[in-house]
């Protein structure tokens, strides 16, 4: 071998020679892509008390929302190992349905993790992807256009505090999924209670829109064939807020998503109490 | 999807030739080979000491794992094919259940002259791993094989060139991004007696993102605040020059790897957004680079290595999405000895990708045929000068008898797990753990060996406790009748809670984990069923760790060569 940095030369060239064409960094907008019914996304954040990450993914959510504004509908599911409330926590925020939907959903590899649109991207082991890829597969969804739209009516009484809530659910093209659900639930935002953080547990941590109870079962409620009969179908539900769950801060989130083997949202709304 | 036409046809390849060869037998030509690896887990609900609020644990009870590896030779082919088996496994992700099935692997090869040809599934490493490896630990279920061709040229009975193109395996898939490279490799000998000898080499390698991933990457960049946002690139480029010098008892290796700017995750980033400063993910568009450096000396009663590396930077993923152990397209050299026993094997020290300076020094003297001493010592810090991890561990080896053997020493190890675990607020675990371990052979075929260990924690002041779950006192006992039975019985108990340890009604427990096995060899087979209860820990191999939650059950394994 004479001379073996010819070689070596000759490789490192073909290796490096060719400039490419960087990808063009533009701002995110937060404007409906011209869709005539604005595409809404789905985040389902999967939380703990004793999860010291969290808080950075809710912060990035929130930095999410503030881009995307009502198109993006975030609910924090405190469910898993991370969830177990500490002796000083006042409140725990694990549900029912979250230990159920999050089994539905599958477990993360690690946190923070959330779960966009309960679709499982191309290229991912399960539903449950990290912080980095929220805002990636976030941009992909809303940027596809709605089959269905949901509307929501939400009434409010104070003073007996009891809640009821009416689905509107109006196909916006012929629908050939074997199976179409939809899934209501109830949110509190900005609840302050214990949450281990980078800097040690924070007393008065405020925990953002944690999922409080469901007005539908874990995993939905099946329409398919109601949707067929009708051009728009409406469901009613009601709940009766339980002492201790701040009005102000409660809102109801609904969706129409798939059953079977695919979960995927196909659109979400969420809407105040008042 | 991969053809299945083709697989089908190599299957039917196989079963048809390995009749064709055991009718043959006495023919030249084809011949098989295989192994088969199989672990059963029966998982018993223990919440105590966290083995629960999983899916294995809470319903689903059974989970097994299993890989059968076929070789097959004829006509100046190789063939190889792994047909591999998951269900409610655990290995792919320790909190979660993973069902899947199919063709893990295969691979055709061909020489012909000077010129080598592989097709398929590639495990390779261009130098020590540090820009390119393609490989498999089974334990932690990574599988980075290269799925595509490799090319090799003998350009001179020294030298030769090769250069590989494909896809990262990502377990019956496969990443989207192009990986190709090149190595160049030589041996070069003095032309004296007692000469040196020199095994140089160069490596290139090249990431060529998808369109998707890049696409969630600018997506992702759009939403950072001008001071984080850059410019992506499409393609980055790791470089490695490496070279072996030997002479007489004296070996050195040496390697310096720079990899061109490139998006990569950084864990640690403090980030501004609205105001509140955020520890934790943000893409950096950073250049990388690793030194490292061997140096041996093995000699009739005394052997030495010492051992460098400087690292700053060098995350080299299939896509900068990927996280924990997952599309890494190389392998960083672990610069921690690798230990055996349950107790000084507790904590282990990950390699850093984003920047540590690690050195290790390793003597080892016999002084006679009857005793054997080994020292090491390990620093790893930050570029910054943080400490990381420091062991110092010796050990002594005496051979008293024919019948008896006796070893003992003691580890002392400073472990960053506030780095290391992602545990903030939690102080530097330090710890000292003497160990001894007497073997005694009854007869020819019936032996005993014993362990004794104990790991000395040191205290977490903040909350009064031992530093994580405190210390450990651990017991085994090993009675083998060679050469098929092996019974095994252990105790790892708590001695002293530390702050992570389980606790019932305020009150810290000290908690026993048991395990029992029986291995039974014949032949070729082996079958071993044990009970294991196993506290949280980080598992290891090589330096890549995980986190790994505690276990209760049964596993039953069976492996076998043919």
């Amino acid at each position: 071998m004479k001379n073996p940095f010819i070689f070596i030369a000759l490789l490192t060239v073909l290796f490096t020679a060719c400039k490419e064409v960087p990808p063009v960094i533009t701002p995110l907008q937060s404007d409906n892509n011209g869709q005539v019914v604005p595409r809404r996304a789905l985040i389902e954040e999967f939380t703990g008390v004793r999860c010291v990450n969290c808080p950075a993914g809710t912060a990035d959510i929130l930095n999410l929302q503030s881009i995307y504004k009502d198109r993006l509908i975030a609910i924090g599911i405190h469910a898993g190992s991370f969830s177990l409330p500490y002796t000083e926590s006042t409140i725990d925020f694990r549900t029912e349905e979250g230990n159920n939907i999050i089994n539905l959903l599958g477990r993360p590899l690690g946190y923070p993790s959330a779960v966009v649109n309960r679709k499982k991207f191309d290229g991912e082991f399960n539903l449950q992807v990290g912080r980095s890829q929220w805002a990636g597969f976030l941009a992909q969804e809303l940027a596809t256009p709605p089959v269905i739209d949901v509307k929501l009516s939400v009434t409010y009484s104070k003073i007996s505090r009891k809640v009821q809530v009416k689905v509107d659910l109006t196909p916006l093209q012929a629908l050939s999924n074997p199976e179409i659900r939809v899934s209501v639930m109830i949110l509190e935002d900005k609840i302050v209670n214990e949450q281990l953080t980078p800097d040690g547990k924070q007393p008065n941590y405020v925990h953002r829109h944690n999922l409080r109870k469901m007005l539908t079962p874990y995993d939905g409620e099946i329409i398919t064939n109601l949707l067929k009969n009708v051009a728009t179908l409406s469901k009613n539900y009601s709940l009766t807020l339980p002492d201790g769950w701040f009005d102000l801060n409660c809102s109801i989130v609904a969706f129409a998503h798939l059953g079977g083997d695919k979960l995927e949202v196909l659109q979400a709304v969420e809407a105040k109490l008042f | 999807m991969y053809p299945s036409k083709l697989l089908l046809w190599l299957l039917l390849l196989f079963l048809n030739n390995s009749l064709l060869g055991q009718e043959k037998t006495s023919s030249p030509g084809g011949q098989i080979s295989g192994s088969l690896q199989s672990n059963a887990n029966f998982f018993v609900r223990d919440s105590l000491i966290g083995a629960a609020n999983i899916p294995q644990y809470d319903r689903q009870k059974f989970g097994a794992d299993a890989w059968l590896n076929l070789n097959y030779s004829n006509w100046g082919f190789d063939f190889g094919f792994r047909f591999d088996v998951f269900n409610n496994s655990n290995l792919l992700n320790p909190t979660d259940s993973y069902t899947a099935q199919g063709v893990g692997m295969w691979f055709v090869k061909k020489q012909i002259d000077n010129l080598g040809i592989q097709a398929g599934y590639i495990y390779d490493q261009i130098g020590s791993g540090i820009i390119f490896r393609a490989y498999e630990e089974r334990p932690l279920l990574i599988d980075n094989a290269l799925i595509g061709l490799k090319l090799s040229y003998q350009i001179s009975p020294n030298w030769q060139i090769r250069g590989f193109t494909g896809r990262q395996k990502q377990q019956f898939d496969a990443y989207k991004s192009v990986i190709k490279g090149m190595a160049f490799e030589g041996f070069i000998s003095s032309a004296k007696d007692n000469g040196f000898t020199l095994a140089p080499g160069f490596g290139i390698v090249a990431r060529t993102l998808d369109d998707q991933s890049l696409g969630q990457l600018v997506a992702t960049l759009n939403t950072y605040t001008a001071q984080y946002a850059f410019v992506p690139k499409y393609n980055s480029y790791a470089f490695t020059a490496y070279n072996t010098l030997t002479k007489g008892s004296v070996s050195w290796y040496l390697e310096g790897a720079y990899k061109t700017r490139d998006a990569i995750n950084n864990p640690f980033a403090r980030t501004v957004i609205n105001k509140d400063t955020i520890t934790g993910d943000r893409f950096i568009n950073v250049p990388g680079s690793v030194i490292y450096s061997t140096l041996s000396f093995s000699g009739k009663h005394f052997g030495l290595t010492l051992e460098g590396k400087r690292t700053q930077n060098f995350t080299f993923r299939t896509r900068p999405q990927a996280q924990l152990n997952r599309g890494m397209v190389n392998f960083l050299p672990p610069m921690a000895r690798t230990n055996t026993y349950r107790l000084t094997s507790r904590y282990n020290a990950a390699t850093q990708e984003l920047g540590e300076l690690a050195f290790q020094a390793d003597l080892r003297y016999t002084p006679s045929k009857k005793i054997t001493l080994n020292i090491n010592v390990s620093n790893i810090a930050t570029l910054q000068g943080k400490l990381l991890y420091r062991e110092i561990y010796a050990e002594v080896q005496l051979k008293l008898d024919r019948k008896r053997i006796l070893q003992f020493g003691v580890q002392r190890q400073e472990y960053n797990q506030e780095v290391y675990e992602y545990k903030p607020q939690v102080p530097m675990v330090r710890t000292i753990t003497p160990f001894i371990e007497y073997q005694y052979k009854f007869s020819r075929i019936s032996s005993l060996r014993t362990e004794l260990q104990y790991m000395h924690t040191g205290k977490d002041i903040a909350v009064g406790y031992g530093q994580d779950y405190g210390s450990w006192a651990y017991l085994l006992a090993e009675w083998s009748i060679a050469p098929r039975w092996t019974f095994t019985a252990s105790d790892m108990y708590n001695a002293a809670p530390g702050r992570n340890s389980p606790e019932r009604a305020g009150k810290k427990l000290n908690y026993h984990f048991p395990r029992f096995d029986v291995f039974y060899s014949i032949k070729s087979n082996r079958f071993s069923l044990s009970f294991v209860k196993q506290v949280q820990g980080v598992v290891c191999t090589g330096g890549i760790c995980r986190l790994e939650p505690a276990f209760s059950g049964v596993k039953f394994a069976v492996t076998s060569t043919f």
